[in-house]
C-alpha cells in the first residue's frame, strides 16, 4: 500500500484513543489560550454589567440537562458568579424537569464559594435576600404568561418549600417589570418562548447560554435585538469565565476554559486529520491519472 | 368499509380541527382540551401495548436462548425494578428511583452523548475530501469555521473570528431558511394530504 | 455660645434649602399632569374575560413612579385599585372581568404617594369572539394552497403527465431492498425519534408503508425499533396493511416491529446494539432527528449496511449526508411517498407544493424589495 492510500485510511480506532488522548491531556496539563469574545457574548456581559445594584433582579432560567451540562453548566456559574460580585440579586426558575438537579448545585457551590471569600455582609450572599431558588414548574407557556402579572402566583413557594412571602428578595419582586433581564440557560429550544412571551408581550429584556448546535439558529434574534446577548457552547461560557476574570469579579477561571483546551485540541485533530486524509485523497487520485 | 372509516374519521377530525384552531371561543377551546385529554389517554393505552411487545421480545428470546439473550435479562430486570421502585417509593427529589436516575440513567445518557465527538470525528475524515468543487468550497466554509472560532483563530487573522461569524450568519442561514420554507410546504402538503384522502400510504397503499 | 443659639443659627442657616426643597417638591406636585385619552377595549381575538386599557402618557412620565389602573362597575360606589405598571408604560391587561359586565377604567399617575387622575375612559364590556381576525392570513394561505392542490389533483386524474425530477435517495431504495434479500439479512427501519404529532413521523409512516410493500414481496425481515407507544402502534399497523395489500399477510411477524424506549440515547445505544448484533444490510433513517442521528448513521455505517436518511431536521442533516450513501433533503422526505408509489394523486400534489413555494418567494421577494422603499409588509404576514 503506498503512504497516500495509507493515509486515507486510518484506523478507526487509532482516530478515537488520539481523540481521547487530546481530550485527557490537556485537563492535566493546563495552559492558557487566551479568548477572542465574540460581539454575542460581550453584548450580554455588557448588558449584565450595567444593572444597577440591588435594584432590578437577574431572572435566570436554568433548563438544561445533564447530557449537556458540560457546555451549560459553566455558563450557570458564571453568570451567578458576575451578579453576585456586582451585587445583582438573582432569582433562579426551571422549566426542565430535568433542570432542578444542576440549578440547585450551581447556586449552592456559587454562593459557599462567594461567602468563603466573604469578610463582611456586604461581600456575602445570603440566600433569601441576594439569591431564590423557584424551583420548577410545568406548563412553561402558561408559567411564563402568569409571570408577567404576578411571579408569586406561579410560584407561591421556593424550591425549598418556603413560602414566598417570607423571603425578602420577593417582597420586592411582582412580575416581569422587576427583571432587569431574563437570561435562559437551555440544551433545548425554550427560549423560543421566551422571546415569544416574556419578550413580545412584556417588553423583557431576554438573554441566552445554549449548546453549540443550537446556536445557529438564534443569531437572528441577536441581530434583531430580540435577544440582548447570548453565549453559545464551551465557547461562549469561555468567553463569559474570561470576561469575569478580567474585570476583577473573581481569580478562578472557571471549568469552560480549561474544557475549551481539550475542545480546541480536538479541532486541530480533527483538522489534521481533514488535511491529512485530502492530501492521501489527491495524491492517489493523481495516481490513478498517470 | 376497513378503510372508509378511519378515512372518514381522519377527514372529519382534520376539518374540525382547522376549523377549531380560527374560532377562540370558549366552546371551541373547551373542546380542544376535551380532544388533548382523549389523545392522552390514547396514549396511554399505547404505552400498554408497547411495553406488552417489549416483554414479550425479550421474554422469547429468553426463552430460546437467542443470540445475546443475557442482556435480554438486564433489559427486562431493570424495566421491573425502576416501576416497582417508583410505585412503592414513589418519585420525589431525594427517593431511590430519582437516585437511581441521577446516579446511573444521567451518566450512561451523557456517555452515549460524548460518542459523538468520536463519530464526528471519525465522519469528518471519512467523508470530507475534496472531490468536486462544491464540496471543495464547503471543506474552505468548514475549515473557516473551525479555525475562527477556535480561540487561536484570532491570531492567524483577527478577521478570521468576524468571518466565521458571517458564514454562519448569512450563507449559513440563507441555506437552512431555504430548506425550512420547502419543508414546511411539504408538512402542509402531507397533512392536506392525509386529510383529504389523498394519501393512503399508511393504510397499506390503493385499494 | 449656648445651645439655643446654635439650634437658632441652624435653623437660620438650613432655613433658604427647606424652602426650596419645599417649593420644588410644591411646584412638581402641582406640575403633575394626569394620562390623558384612556381608552379600554375588549380584547381582541380571545375567549373573554379580558380587556386592554391604553392611555397616552403623561407629560411628567419621567418623574413619576408608576401608573395605577382603577376599575368600576355600574354597581359599584368607587373605583377599585386593581393593580400598577411602571412608568413609561401605556398598556395594561386586565384579565380579570367577567364577561358582558360594564367596567369604567381610570388611571392615576403617582409621585411620592400623591396620586393624579385622568378622565375616566368610555364604558366596555369584554366578550368571546367568533373568529379570530390575527389568523386571516394563515386561512388565506390555506385556501390558496386546497385550492392549487385541487386543481393539480384534477388534472391529475385527468392524466396529465405530470414531471418529477429523479431523487436517487429513493430510486436506491429497490436496490437496498434487493441487496438484503440476497445477502438474507434483514433491513432496519428507524422511524425517527418524533412523537407521532411531528409531521415528519407522519410521512416516515408514508415511506414506511411503501417500502414494506416492496419488503413483502421478498423473504426479507424487517425490524423497526420505535421511541413512541403510540408511534410503534401506528408503525405495526401500517406494515401489517403493507403485507395484507401485497397478499402477503402470512409473512408479516409481529416482532418485525418493536418498541425500545422513551430515553433518547437509551433509544440509541438500543439501534445501536441492533446494528452490531443482527448486521442490517440496509438501513433507513427516516423521520425527525436530534443529536443521536450521527451515533446511529456512523455505526451502521462500520456494520457496512447501505444507508438511506430522510429528515427535515436542518441541524442533522450535515451528519446523515457524511455517514449515509443517501440522504432525503428536507421536502424530499414529503414528497417520497408520492415518489415511490407514482400514483397521480400524489404526484399532482407535489406540483401544488412547488406553485405555494414559488408564491412564498414572490411574496418574500417583494416585502423585501418594498422594506428597502421603508415600507414595512411584514405585520400583514405575521402569525397571531
Amino acid at each position: 500500500m503506498k503512504w497516500y492510500d495509507r493515509i486515507t485510511q486510518i484506523d478507526r480506532r487509532i482516530i478515537y484513543l488520539l481523540l481521547t488522548l487530546f481530550i485527557i491531556l490537556p485537563l492535566f496539563i493546563p495552559f492558557k489560550i487566551p479568548q477572542n469574545v465574540m460581539p454575542q457574548t460581550q453584548q450580554l456581559f455588557d448588558f449584565v454589567d450595567s444593572i444597577p445594584p440591588g435594584d432590578e433582579v437577574v431572572l435566570l432560567a436554568l433548563d438544561y440537562t445533564p447530557q449537556t451540562a458540560p457546555e451549560c453548566h459553566p455558563m450557570a456559574i458564571a453568570l451567578l458568579k458576575h451578579c453576585f460580585a456586582r451585587k445583582v440579586p438573582v432569582i433562579g426558575v426551571s422549566f426542565d424537569p430535568q433542570g432542578p438537579g444542576l440549578a440547585v448545585e450551581a447556586i449552592t457551590s456559587v454562593i459557599r464559594e462567594v461567602n468563603e471569600n466573604a469578610r463582611t455582609r456586604e461581600d456575602s450572599v445570603i440566600y433569601g435576600t441576594d439569591c431564590v431558588y423557584l424551583g420548577w414548574k410545568s406548563g412553561r407557556v402558561a408559567a411564563l404568561l402568569q409571570m408577567g402579572e404576578s411571579v408569586p402566583q406561579v410560584f407561591p413557594v421556593d424550591y425549598y418549600g418556603t413560602p414566598i412571602d417570607s423571603l425578602p428578595l420577593m417582597l420586592r419582586v411582582g412580575n416581569y417589570k422587576d427583571v432587569a433581564i431574563a437570561i435562559n440557560i437551555a440544551s433545548a429550544a425554550y427560549p423560543d418562548d421566551w422571546i415569544r412571551y416574556p419578550q413580545s408581550r412584556y417588553g423583557v429584556k431576554v438573554g441566552a447560554g445554549l449548546t453549540a448546535v443550537m446556536a445557529p439558529k438564534y443569531y437572528p434574534f441577536v441581530q434583531t435585538g430580540q435577544l440582548s446577548g447570548m453565549m453559545s457552547g464551551m465557547k461562549g461560557a469561555a468567553e463569559y469565565e474570561h470576561l469575569i476574570v478580567k474585570h476583577g469579579y473573581t481569580d478562578d477561571s472557571g471549568t469552560a476554559e480549561t474544557g475549551m483546551n481539550s475542545q480546541s485540541m480536538i479541532h486541530i485533530l480533527i483538522i489534521v486529520f481533514i488535511v491529512l486524509g485530502n492530501i492521501g485523497y489527491f495524491f492517489s487520485r493523481r495516481g490513478v491519472k498517470q | 368499509m376497513k378503510r372508509t372509516i378511519p378515512l372518514a374519521i381522519c377527514l372529519i377530525m382534520g376539518v374540525v380541527m382547522m376549523i377549531q384552531f380560527f374560532i377562540p371561543h370558549p366552546i371551541s377551546l373547551e373542546f380542544n382540551s376535551t380532544i388533548l385529554n382523549w389523545i392522552i389517554v390514547l396514549f396511554a393505552f399505547a404505552l400498554v401495548l408497547a411495553i406488552g411487545n417489549l416483554i414479550r421480545h425479550h421474554s422469547i428470546k429468553i426463552r430460546k436462548r437467542k443470540h445475546d439473550w443475557p442482556y435480554s435479562i438486564v433489559t427486562l430486570t431493570s424495566m421491573a425494578a425502576m416501576a416497582i421502585i417508583g410505585l412503592f417509593w414513589g418519585i420525589e427529589a431525594d427517593s431511590l428511583f430519582q437516585r437511581i436516575y441521577l446516579n446511573i440513567f444521567a451518566p450512561l445518557s451523557a456517555t452515549m452523548f460524548a460518542l459523538l465527538a468520536y463519530y464526528m470525528a471519525s465522519a469528518a475524515y471519512r467523508a470530507f475530501r475534496a472531490r468536486s468543487l462544491e464540496a471543495t468550497l464547503l471543506l474552505a466554509a468548514a475549515f473557516i469555521v473551525m479555525v475562527g472560532f477556535m480561540p487561536f483563530g484570532q491570531y492567524i487573522s483577527p478577521r478570521l473570528p468576524a468571518f466565521a461569524e458571517w458564514i454562519m450568519r448569512y450563507p449559513n442561514m440563507a441555506a437552512q431558511r431555504g430548506i425550512i420554507i420547502g419543508v414546511a410546504f411539504g408538512a402542509i402538503a402531507t397533512a392536506l394530504k392525509i386529510i383529504l384522502g389523498i394519501e393512503r400510504s399508511w393504510l397499506g397503499g390503493k385499494e | 455660645m449656648k445651645s439655643r443659639d446654635v439650634l437658632h443659627l441652624s435653623v437660620l442657616t438650613h432655613f433658604p434649602f427647606w424652602l426650596q426643597s419645599s417649593v420644588t417638591f410644591l411646584l412638581i406636585a402641582a406640575l403633575i399632569a394626569p394620562p390623558t385619552n384612556v381608552r379600554a377595549i375588549d380584547r381582541p381575538n380571545d375567549a373573554g374575560t379580558a380587556i386592554i386599557i391604553t392611555w397616552d402618557l403623561s407629560p411628567d412620565d419621567p418623574v413619576i413612579e408608576k401608573y395605577v389602573v382603577f376599575r368600576m362597575t355600574a354597581d359599584d360606589t368607587i373605583y377599585q385599585n386593581i393593580g400598577f405598571t411602571k412608568n413609561g408604560n401605556t398598556s395594561f391587561e386586565d384579565d380579570d372581568v367577567e364577561d358582558g359586565i360594564e367596567y369604567t377604567y381610570m388611571i392615576s399617575a403617582v409621585r411620592n404617594s400623591e396620586m393624579f387622575n385622568s378622565e375616566p375612559s368610555a364604558v366596555v364590556k369584554s366578550g368571546p369572539q367568533i373568529f379570530h381576525l390575527g389568523r386571516t392570513n394563515i386561512l388565506i394561505c390555506i385556501i390558496i394552497f386546497t385550492m392549487l392542490l385541487t386543481i393539480f389533483v384534477i388534472q391529475a386524474r385527468k392524466g396529465r403527465n405530470l414531471f418529477i425530477r429523479r431523487i436517487p435517495g429513493l430510486e436506491a431504495v429497490d436496490e437496498a431492498v434487493g441487496r438484503a434479500t440476497e445477502m438474507g439479512k434483514p433491513i432496519m427501519y428507524i422511524p425517527g425519534l418524533g412523537n407521532i404529532d411531528w409531521t415528519a413521523t407522519i410521512a416516515s409512516m408514508n415511506i414506511l408503508g411503501e417500502v414494506s410493500r416492496k419488503i413483502a414481496q421478498y423473504d426479507t425481515p424487517l425490524i423497526v425499533p420505535n421511541r413512541w407507544s403510540v408511534v410503534y402502534t401506528v408503525a405495526k399497523e401500517v406494515v401489517k396493511e403493507a403485507f395484507v395489500s401485497e397478499g402477503r399477510p402470512d409473512k408479516f411477524k409481529e416482532d418485525y416491529v418493536r418498541y425500545l424506549t422513551e430515553a433518547q440515547f437509551g433509544y440509541a445505544a438500543a439501534v445501536n446494539g441492533i446494528m452490531l448484533r443482527e448486521k442490517p444490510a440496509t438501513n433507513f433513517f427516516i423521520g425527525r432527528f436530534w443529536a443521536e442521528s450521527l451515533i446511529m448513521a456512523e455505526t451502521g455505517a462500520q456494520t457496512g449496511a447501505i444507508q438511506i436518511a430522510g429528515t427535515d431536521s436542518v441541524l442533522q442533516l450535515p451528519f446523515f449526508v457524511t455517514a449515509c450513501d443517501y440522504t432525503l433533503i428536507g421536502e424530499e422526505l414529503y414528497a417520497a411517498s408520492a415518489y415511490l408509489s407514482r400514483e397521480p394523486l400524489l404526484l399532482g400534489s407535489l406540483k401544488a407544493q412547488d406553485y405555494g413555494k414559488l408564491i412564498v418567494l414572490a411574496i418574500l421577494f417583494v416585502v423585501t424589495l418594498l422594506s428597502f422603499l421603508r415600507i414595512d409588509l411584514l405585520s400583514l404576514l405575521e402569525i397571531q
